[in-house]
């Protein structure tokens, strides 16, 4: 049924002409949202939004959204402060369900299943699209308890060898295991605020997810932490989807193939990452990355 | 910034400078005082207790000599034989000289009438004593026992002692003899409630305190933290929940009392639960406490902080495990310190008691939930309006013990918090 | 977790469990009543619970009033057996226990309690006559400049009412309205001492209402200062203030006769003797009334009711006399005893 679904769909995202589907998309909503320009849209995506809003109570925060993540890509979301970007992060594993007073409407799909379809459940759903959040949030347990702890809850490990190559394989990914390997019976909480967060990766891959969300991991993290989190994030693009906030457009730049740039909960304008930088076609593009405002 | 000396705005600040730190002195010496202060009270309240108490830690024996005379064990109901008489005669013997009737009854008040019950579990325990002579330590007459701490005043007439001059001579006889002796007084701390003071002991309200407490920390801390639990992570946000949350703070500061008269008219009287027992004071001590541990248990939740909540969560934890796996150990030490500051509260409490009879005599150690029992607070006051002087030190002993058992559960709540508190 | 909640609901269960077995008898005796009486009764419960097989019987100190209502609420396990008094059964009171099914009431009287006016031994022995100790405390109080006409308590040292009296402030601590001390010591001086008035004595017949709240209505001024209902700190109140009056039961002037004296009454000192004698004029008998529906269900009331009307405890020189209480005299202590031994129950006449 999903598949199905999931073909039909993109099969008409594939042949309708993009500025067709944009039109379509902006008579539809009531608030008058700015279009987005560049091309939000990729074949065969991982996951899909289309008019996504999100209210905090009478307050709108994002507006009319439509957007592609595609697969084995890094998406990097820029844009100044408060425009939306960790709410909309947010949207992708509902992590908005917990703020009292946060809703959202719109249609986002996981490989082509509705992530607000009555059916479906939060919790696979969250251990599908993992989370690292901009402050490191490691349990106050041990280290080895912090990236056990996804696994043990999902059921995805028979014994306790298994769930040892587990966390052995995901510390190592997430680049700490040479740090902690003999040191995985203290508390997470006392690692340094890099090996934090790496940790924080390594326990959100434990269950290996399909979609890594990344609330601007790097923004605590001297020049030397923030290197190795980029370099865990280009490896980890082999195998996951990104998508990352980052304050920083060098580190935008860097990581990512595309960008999005988000302006007072608008999406402004989404495209390859060195044609943002290099050739931005929206004014307020242009404006954000030459460092006019924002 | 070319001539930082004449900064103006430096110069602004360090005229309000020293205001400044005149205020800071001027608090800090407050609070100094107001410390100072409390502590002066708490020591004046811990001396007047235990100098007026400590007395009641010793008490005083005398030494007999019982012929246990076969012609009086008849019976076989051992217990029914004449005990005081034995008493009667050992102490005859040893005062030949005493004849009239109104000597020996002067005589005899000197040994406690519990003597008697001493000399029936003697021979209860071993049959073979009948037809033999004892030496034997029996506990001495309160007013006696009141004498040699120095609580009676032998300087003033006779008329003005409880122990007349004919008595003090037969005491100063058997002190000359070394038949009189103080020793640490173990009736105290085995025994329940009696009339005679050299008989009281605080074991029996010890009990009622346990059994009874026992019910409200197995009810209250399990209700309180589901009901904290379920109210502040699980409830909606709605005007109802706002109302329960106004209500449960209002319950606690609600007078105990009124907590007793709702247990008569519900424990009691609706569903016929037994009168004085610890299973309707535990109830009742249930209701008082719940509101003080709901209110801890959420101020401990609420200070849980959020970035734990969205870890959980952001891994694909439900909202039951998020609560179980991470929120409610780090909440814990919160709620254990504030379940313990309860029951240390429920503990000191009479006033809910009197109303479903706990304020009783009661002399049999209570066995289980359903017997008749009274508590730490009760005994206390039911001892302090004793006519008999010697209740008063054992009213102020009995405070001892209380204060002991609060210091007891305060440390047991600081040491939980220690043990069981995540350190970021 | 888990195991927590089991043993938990456990115990629940085992408790209720518990309050069934415990509904369908009950294996000791249940007292309630007067706090007058209670250092009486438990001195007996004791002896007769150490000395028999039967468990100690269980005293509840709930005052005179809050025993009879517990008393009379009704026949069964759950309600006591025995209610102490420090006065004798009220018609109202009476009249409940026969409605709500307690027909048969065995009244027992045990002796008498002497209330006493003390004060420390620092200061001289007063001699007062009821007469003085109503002046004294009324609120209102006969024109001291003559007439038939009540005012406002005027008094402020003791040698205004009788020169003979010291001249010392008038500072008397009392027990508060709730106690049956209070009603007994109302009763027997200050009305005894308004009617030495020949209006007020008139007043009793044509306006009892008036006669009531002329004679029961202490001053609020300050003079009379409730000291509440623990006897012990009013004794402590007079060591620590030689000026004042206490008015409390004997047996605290007797277990504290280093400290205190006490204040001859029209001329007759509080002894034991006087008291027992009946020369003291401020003394109330003492009472327990037994459930006679109860009496062959619960296990030693009769027992009991032997133990207290023998005259080991209650005689001349019994135990009770011990710890202050009064005895009666051996005719009235054969009467009751033989009453308790039938269990002659109380009929409607013999209620005031
Ligand atoms: N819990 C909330 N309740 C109400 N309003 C919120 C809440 N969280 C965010 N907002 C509002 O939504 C808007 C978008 O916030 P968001 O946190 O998504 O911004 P952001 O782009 O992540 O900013 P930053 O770069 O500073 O993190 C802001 O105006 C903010 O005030
Ligand atoms: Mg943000």
């Amino acid at each position: 049924m999903e598949s199905l679904f999931q073909t039909a769909e993109s099969g008409a995202l594939a042949t309708a002409p993009k500025e067709e589907i944009l039109s379509e998309v902006t008579s539809n909503t009531l608030h008058k949202a700015r279009e987005t320009v560049g091309d939000p849209f990729v074949e065969n995506p991982r996951m899909t939004c289309r008019e996504v809003n999100v209210y905090y109570g009478e307050k709108k925060a994002i507006n009319n959204v439509n957007i592609d993540i595609a697969r084995n890509e890094v998406i990097a979301m820029i844009g100044p402060s408060g425009c939306g970007k960790s709410t909309f992060l947010r949207c992708l594993n509902r992590m908005n369900d917990t703020i009292e007073g946060c809703r959202v409407t719109g249609d986002i799909r996981l490989d082509g299943m509705d992530i607000h379809d009555k059916n479906v459940d939060v919790v696979p759903l969250r251990a599908r699209v993992g989370m690292v959040f901009q402050k490191p949030n490691p349990f106050p347990k041990s280290i080895f308890d912090n990236v056990a702890y996804g696994p043990k809850i999902h059921g995805l490990v028979q014994n306790k060898s298994e769930l040892e190559e587990i966390v052995e394989a995901s510390l190592k990914k997430a680049g700490l295991w040479e740090e902690a390997k003999d040191r995985l019976n203290q508390p997470g909480t006392g690692l340094s605020g890099g090996q934090q967060q790496r940790l924080c990766i390594a326990r959100a891959i434990a269950v290996s997810p399909e979609v890594i969300l990344m609330d601007e991991p790097c923004s605590a993290l001297d020049p030397i932490a923030t290197a190795k989190i980029e370099e865990l994030i280009a490896e980890l693009c082999e195998h996951y989807s990104i998508v990352i906030v980052t304050h920083s457009m060098q580190q935008a730049a860097r990581v990512s193939q595309r960008t999005a740039y988000f302006h007072l909960g608008d999406l402004i304008e989404v495209g390859k990452t060195d044609r943002i930088f290099t050739n931005p076609r929206h004014q307020l593009t242009e404006d954000y990355i030459t460092g006019r405002f924002g | 910034m070319d001539q930082p000396a004449t900064n103006p705005t430096i110069d602004k600040m360090n005229r309000g400078l020293k205001r400044r730190y005149r205020a800071e002195r001027r608090f800090r010496i407050c609070g100094a005082t107001a410390v100072f202060t409390a502590l002066c009270f708490l020591f004046l309240l811990f001396f007047s207790i235990v100098s007026s108490g400590y007395k009641a830690f010793q008490k005083t024996s005398i030494q007999i000599n019982v012929f246990f005379d076969p012609a009086e064990f008849t019976n076989e109901n051992l217990a029914t034989a004449n005990f005081p008489g034995l008493i009667k005669a050992s102490m005859s013997a040893m005062f030949p000289e005493v004849t009239s009737r109104s000597d020996k009854k002067d005589l005899y008040y000197l040994i406690s009438p519990g003597a008697s019950f001493q000399l029936i579990n003697l021979v209860k325990d071993n049959p073979a004593l009948i037809g033999q002579t004892q030496q034997i330590w029996v506990s001495a007459n309160d007013d006696v026992d009141m004498l040699l701490k120095g609580n009676i005043d032998r300087t003033r007439p006779e008329s003005e002692r409880r122990i007349n001059d004919k008595q003090l001579a037969w005491l100063d006889t058997l002190a000359g003899e070394r038949k009189i002796k103080k020793t640490f007084n173990t009736t105290f701390f085995t025994r329940g409630d009696s009339r005679e003071p050299e008989l009281a002991g605080i074991w029996g309200a010890t009990c009622g305190s346990f059994y009874t407490l026992l019910i409200t920390l197995t009810l209250s801390f399990p209700i309180g933290i589901a009901a904290a639990v379920y109210l502040e992570e699980f409830a909606p946000k709605n005007r109802w929940t706002d109302i329960i949350e106004v209500n449960i703070n209002n319950l606690a500061a609600v007078p105990s009392i009124v907590y007793g008269l709702l247990g008569l008219a519900v424990f009691i009287n609706f569903f016929g639960m037994p009168r004085s027992t610890p299973l309707v004071g535990g109830l009742i001590l249930t209701l008082m406490t719940l509101p003080v541990i709901i209110i801890a248990s959420r101020a401990s939740l609420k200070s849980v902080p959020p970035s734990i909540r969205e870890a959980a969560l952001g891994i694909g934890a439900s909202k039951m495990q998020m609560v179980a796996h991470h929120v409610l150990p780090l909440a814990l030490p919160g709620m254990l310190t504030g379940t313990i500051i309860g029951m240390a509260r429920a503990l000191g409490e009479s006033a809910p008691l009197l109303m479903v009879g706990m304020v009783a005599f009661i002399v049999d150690i209570p066995q289980g939930f359903t017997d008749p029992a009274t508590v730490l607070p009760v005994q206390i006051y039911l001892w302090s309006d004793s006519p008999e002087r010697a209740f008063m030190e054992k009213t102020s002993a009995a405070i001892m013990v209380l204060l002991v058992f609060l210091l007891l559960m305060n440390a047991v709540a600081i040491f939980l918090r220690k043990r069981f508190e995540i350190k970021w | 977790m888990k195991k927590g909640i089991l043993l938990a609901s456990a115990l629940i269960a085992g408790m209720f469990a518990g309050t069934s077995a415990q509904a369908a008898g009950r294996d000791y005796i249940s007292i309630v009543g007067s706090s007058t009486v209670y250092p009486f009764s438990t001195v007996v419960a004791e002896q007769f619970g150490k000395t028999t097989n039967f468990k100690t019987p269980k005293i509840e100190s709930t005052g005179t009033g809050g025993g009879f209502k517990l008393f009379c609420s009704g026949v069964g396990v759950e309600y006591p057996d025995i209610s102490n008094a420090s006065r004798a059964i009220k018609q109202s009171e009476y009249d409940s226990c026969q409605a709500n099914g307690v027909k048969d009431i065995v009244e027992v009287k045990i002796g008498y309690d002497g209330i006493v006016f003390a004060n420390s031994k620092k200061s001289a022995p007063l001699k007062l006559t009821r007469k003085d100790i109503f002046l004294a405390l009324a609120k209102n109080v006969p024109d001291p400049k003559g007439g038939d006409k009540l005012v406002p308590n005027p008094y402020k040292t003791w040698n205004e009412i009788d020169p003979a009296l010291p001249k010392e402030k008038i500072e008397v601590l009392g027990p508060p309205p709730t106690s049956g001390t209070r009603d007994a010591f109302v009763e027997l001086t200050m009305e005894a001492g308004a009617k030495s008035f020949p209006f007020i004595h008139d007043m009793e017949k044509k306006e009892k209402n008036m006669f009531k709240a002329t004679t029961q209505t202490i001053r609020e001024d300050g003079a009379y200062i409730e000291a509440g209902e623990n006897d012990n700190l009013i004794v402590q109140k007079l060591e620590a203030n030689p000026h004042a009056v206490g008015i409390f039961g004997f047996s605290f002037l007797d277990q504290n006769a280093d400290m205190i004296q006490g204040s001859l009454i029209d001329n007759e000192s509080p002894t034991f003797e006087n008291i027992a004698s009946g020369k003291y004029p401020v003394s109330r008998p003492l009472f327990f009334y037994v459930k006679k529906a109860h009496a062959d269900v619960i296990p030693g009331i009769k027992e009991y009711l032997g133990e207290f009307t023998s005259d080991k405890a209650w005689g001349n020189e019994g135990y009770l006399a011990d710890k202050g209480m009064i005895p009666m005299d051996k005719t009235e202590r054969e009467h009751f005893a033989e009453q308790a031994k039938d269990l002659k129950t109380l009929t409607m006449k013999q209620v005031k």
